[in-house]
């Protein structure tokens, strides 16, 4: 799609909680919350896959639900607190761990998006059957085709959650 | 040349048979839950792959895309687009310093315009180049840019693109017609005679399917940085083979020296063979080079996702079969034609699998390969993904004709380049390798998980309470990997703890690779898996075989445990003789009075074999290295110059450095032993034609597990894209203005999680591969021979043949008469 010539950018300033982290940030109008992230924070962890909404590649957490960050304008962000696959791993949530010993990642590019889904879910939903987790997940997209080692990682962790281990 | 030295190029060289090394005990080889060592950096976002990559000052390049599928510049207008604020070049296809052509990557070298000014698919990249401060503001400059095309003629069918007259789709480069290469095009393949294997049938069919273009979809899209470091360059790439990357790069410029690039190859989010082997793969990082230059200032150039789509699986076409055999079963003769899309690829041939695979004594196979309008095809996932769909549409359409079970089909026929299984078993016996019929081993399994003998039924018979049709479809073919290729190796016992690093290239897609080497190293030198660790080299030095011919294991394994084999050596020495520490002092032997064979290491520990309480570990061997280290440092007591009673001699690095030549690639080199199955299982539903696929059962014959995981996940990821490509994956377009009309991934389905009910996966080992320890590749099989398996499920469902895949609701419908 051709950028409109005729209308300018505009700028502003906004605050927002990242990881729980404050940050000011001078964003232009357009900006997606994506581009903020990872080009503007050096959190590379949302990742730009299909740049549409239809991956979930870029998924962040914001108010306790998945939101495709590539579909969310960051200036939009202002007041907000934004959880990244960063945030969750520097919790140390069983998620982390459960992925690596499912082996739930190949290239591992559209990974964290699936992290911060399932995230998202279980704190919602702490103990969430085969067919919840699926339901979740389904707007994630892997290319590699890791899908039925998510769902063993995903039960494992909503378990070690319970038992209330960390990693 | 020692005698030794000698004594190992030799063993090297000497690989076309069955592993003579296997190891008495495996405690980290085929064990599972082996921790991946990029596990921890995918899952968290802290893996960096070459989208990520951000310099100073970088620029952001975009490139001009053709808006028809056969054009030519006439005239570019770039002055609005150089005076937009924050545009700090404008390469142009005119530009002095461009050359005519140069190598830009390819499976061979090339020579190809660097920034062509004639486009010959819609949304090729040409004319124009926009590096800006921002990725932003070079999508707005390239919007100012005024060109002026010249339309020409195009066609994007390939049996219209053969017929006389048809226009030119690259009269550039093909000036004689659209057969891909007057020399290479066309491409016989025969094995005995097969109209008298016609004469011999008790029936014969004739058929014809066709396959629509799909693609590979790479997570990350094509991108790369280039930035010159004063006079050298220092270039990521995300691409399969960096070491061709930096051959390519060598050439440009009036030459560079190889050992002035610097390649960083990261994490790649994948690309499933697609892009790494195109004649134009280098075309961005050259002009990236140009503008670096010109501007001072590192570039990173990128392709957005539809970009990603344009391109994708060659020798897509039409097939032509006609095939008979016997009533029991027993097939006497395979003839095919085939019109396929193959855009510089050398052409592949596509009866291969019958010779490769079966006893069938009498085959030919013709392809004529030609060019359409339409983006560069390569190997996806694997060149042999035709192969597959013609042995299985083959035996498919036999076995429903003789109203027998495929499956008992496959293995009547089960063999090799013509001779039947007895004969292919006394191969096995002659090269050393245990007797196994892999592939009834692969069904016998395949079919239990899928319930086949209960379930299985004649085609069209099976109503389901729910009222869908049900349908059972199997497939078969050999295990591949493409063994011919090289791999350089090293690994150091590292000072201070005596861990153990692994040196080696990375060109990592995410089949786990990495921890397999380790896994592979630590059973070698009797290391536990924790202390054993794969440093990947940023730049390409050691040249290793990349997941593109399914070859880590197979080729690079080998390197991996020559290397370890050859450390080992080392260690024990070095525990048995007094070892320099610093230029003041050394340590005594570990082990005073015993020689390295009278020692074993086990669980990083070394030990005496006659008394094992008598032990060290590997850390407190290496504990001794001093301030200056030990490589430099005399073996016993302090030097002094000019007293020449004193002996000093130097303590060798715990360092080894192996490599491997691994012979053998397809047909007439080597005979393939492993087998693989694969079972599906569907519901169709008469009135819409969608096929809801249920299960799948992945059977591979890997000969030897080394990370199960990584084999378990190769067979959910290639049942997943195989189901993908063979359902509902196509990359459609307008026949009217060339252009592609799905280039994004909300119209183009790949599978989601919801997509296949359940997927089991069996994983065979028969030590029957090439490879060490008896196994063979996984990488590229399952994605590859699966895509085919619905054609025989929706038959087994409906009774009717869909022969053009994907097998999409419309063509079920169509089948059934209903469209």
């Amino acid at each position: 799609m051709k950028p409109d010539k005729k209308v300018p950018v505009s700028e502003d300033e906004i605050n927002f909680s990242v990881n729980g982290d404050l940050y000011k940030v001078r964003v232009q109008s357009n900006w997606t919350l994506q581009y903020v992230l990872h080009d503007e924070l050096g959190l590379t962890g949302s990742k730009e896959l299909c740049n549409e909404g239809a991956c979930g590649a870029c998924a962040v957490i914001i108010d306790g639900r998945p939101v495709l960050s590539c579909m969310t304008l960051a200036i939009e962000c202002d007041g907000q607190t934004i959880e990244t696959v960063e945030g969750i791993a520097r919790a140390k949530h069983p998620l982390v761990e459960a992925y690596v010993k499912h082996s739930c990642m190949q290239c591992g590019y559209c990974t964290p998006g699936f992290i911060v889904t399932a995230k998202a879910l279980l704190d919602k939903n702490p103990s969430p059957a085969e067919e919840e987790i699926k339901e979740a997940l389904v707007g994630n997209l892997c290319r590699c085709g890791t899908y039925p080692q998510h769902i063993k990682a995903v039960l494992e962790a909503a378990n070690n959650l319970h038992r209330g281990q960390p990693i | 040349m020692s005698s030794d030295e000698m004594s190992k190029i030799q063993e090297l060289f000497d690989n076309l048979k069955s592993d003579k090394y296997p190891l008495e005990e495996y405690r980290s080889v085929g064990k599972r839950g082996v921790r991946r060592i990029d596990g921890y950096e995918k899952a968290t976002g802290y893996a960096k792959y070459t989208m990520d990559v951000q310099l100073p000052g970088m620029l952001y390049a975009r490139f001009l895309t053709s808006p028809y599928p056969h054009a030519e510049i006439k005239s570019l207008d770039t002055s609005k687009a150089e005076a937009l604020p924050g545009v700090r070049a404008v390469l142009r296809y005119d530009d002095p310093e461009l050359p005519p052509g140069a190598d830009l990557g390819g499976h061979e070298t090339s020579d190809v315009p660097v920034l062509p000014k004639v486009a010959h698919f819609q949304g090729e990249e040409v004319g124009a180049i926009v590096a800006a401060d921002s990725e932003e503001i070079a999508e707005h400059a390239l919007a100012l840019i005024e060109a002026e095309w010249e339309e020409r003629p195009f066609v994007l069918d390939p049996e219209e693109a053969m017929q006389p007259g048809a226009p030119l789709v690259n009269p550039e480069a093909f000036p004689d017609g659209n057969i891909t290469n007057q020399d290479q095009g066309i491409d016989v393949e025969e094995h005995g005679d097969v109209e008298k294997g016609f004469a011999e049938a008790d029936k014969i069919v004739e058929f014809k399917f066709s396959q629509g273009l799909n693609t590979w979809i790479g997570p990350e899209c094509p991108c790369g940085v280039f930035r010159w470091n004063g006079e050298y360059p220092e270039v990521w790439v995300k691409q399969q083979r960096p070491h061709i990357c930096k051959r390519a790069i060598a050439s440009w410029f009036g030459g560079i020296p190889m050992n002035k690039i610097q390649i960083h190859c990261l994490y790649q989010g994948a690309s499933f063979g697609g892009w790494s082997q195109m004649p134009w793969n280098m075309g961005g990082h050259y002009c990236a080079a140009v503008i670096a230059k010109r501007t001072g200032r590192p570039v990173k150039w990128m392709f957005n996702r539809r970009e990603d789509f344009y391109g994708g699986e060659m020798d897509i076409g039409i097939y032509y079969f006609k095939a008979g055999a016997k009533l029991d079963g027993t097939i006497t003769a395979v003839k095919g034609r085939a019109v396929v899309v193959n855009q510089g690829m050398p052409v592949f041939g596509f009866v291969k699998h019958f010779a490769e695979n079966t006893r069938i004594p009498n085959i030919y196979g013709k392809t004529e390969a030609v060019l359409v309008n339409k983006g560069p095809t390569t190997a996806t996932r694997c060149e042999q993904n035709s192969n597959c769909y013609c042995l299985n549409e083959v035996f498919s359409h036999l076995a429903d004709a003789l109203g027998l079970d495929p499956v008992e089909v496959a293995l009547k026929n089960d063999g090799a380049e013509g001779h039947d299984i007895t004969w292919l078993n006394e191969q096995k016996t002659k090269l050393g390798f245990p007797v196994k019929d892999s592939l009834k081993e692969c069904v016998e399994k395949g079919k239990a998980a899928i319930g086949w003998d209960e379930k299985w039924h004649l085609p069209g018979t099976k109503r389901l309470p729910n009222g869908k049709l049900h349908g059972l479809g199997f497939t078969w073919t050999h295990e591949w990997d493409d063994s011919g290729g090289t791999s350089e190796i090293a690994i150091r016992i590292e000072r201070n703890d005596g861990t153990a690093t692994i040196l080696g290239c990375r060109s990592d897609v995410g089949v786990n690779a990495e921890t397999a080497y380790c896994q592979v190293a630590a059973d070698e030198l009797g290391m536990r898996i924790e202390d054993v660790h794969y440093k990947a080299q940023v730049d390409a030095t050691f040249f290793a075989m990349t997941p593109d011919t399914s070859t880590n294991m197979s080729v690079n394994g080998f390197a991996v445990r020559n290397a370890a084999r050859l450390l080992k050596r080392q260690v024990l020495e070095a525990a048995t003789i007094r070892r320099g520490v610093t230029q003041l002092g050394s340590a005594p032997p570990a082990f005073p009075g015993k020689k390295p064979e009278d020692l074993d290491i086990k669980d990083s520990v070394i030990y005496e074999k006659a008394n094992p309480s008598n032990r060290k570990t590997l850390a407190e061997l290496a504990k001794f290295a001093g301030a200056q280290g030990p490589i430099c440092s005399p073996k016993g007591e302090p030097f002094r110059t000019g007293q020449p009673y004193l002996q000093y001699t130097y303590t060798q690095p715990l360092f080894a450095h192996s490599w491997q030549v691994q012979m053998g690639t397809y047909a007439d080199v080597r005979l393939r032993f492993c087998r693989q199955a694969h079972f599906m299982e569907v519901e169709v539903d008469e009135e819409t034609g969608e096929v809801e696929v249920k299960k799948v059962v992945t059977v591979n014959d890997v000969g030897r597990v080394i990370n199960w995981e990584g084999c378990e996940g190769q067979q959910y990821g290639g049942a997943y894209m195989g189901i993908g490509r063979g359902r509902s994956e196509e990359v459609v377009h307008d026949p009217l203005t060339g252009v592609m009309l799905n280039g994004n991934l909300l119209n183009y389905k790949i599978p989601t999680m919801l997509d296949i009910g359940s997927i089991d996966t069996i994983l065979v080992e028969t030590g029957m591969g090439y490879g060490p320890y008896g196994l063979v590749g996984i990488g590229e099989d399952v994605a590859t021979v699966t895509p085919t398996l619905i054609g025989p499920a929706v038959h087994n469902a409906i009774g009717k043949w869909v022969d053009d895949f994907p097998i999409t609701p419309d063509r079920v419908l169509k089948a059934l008469g209903k469209a």
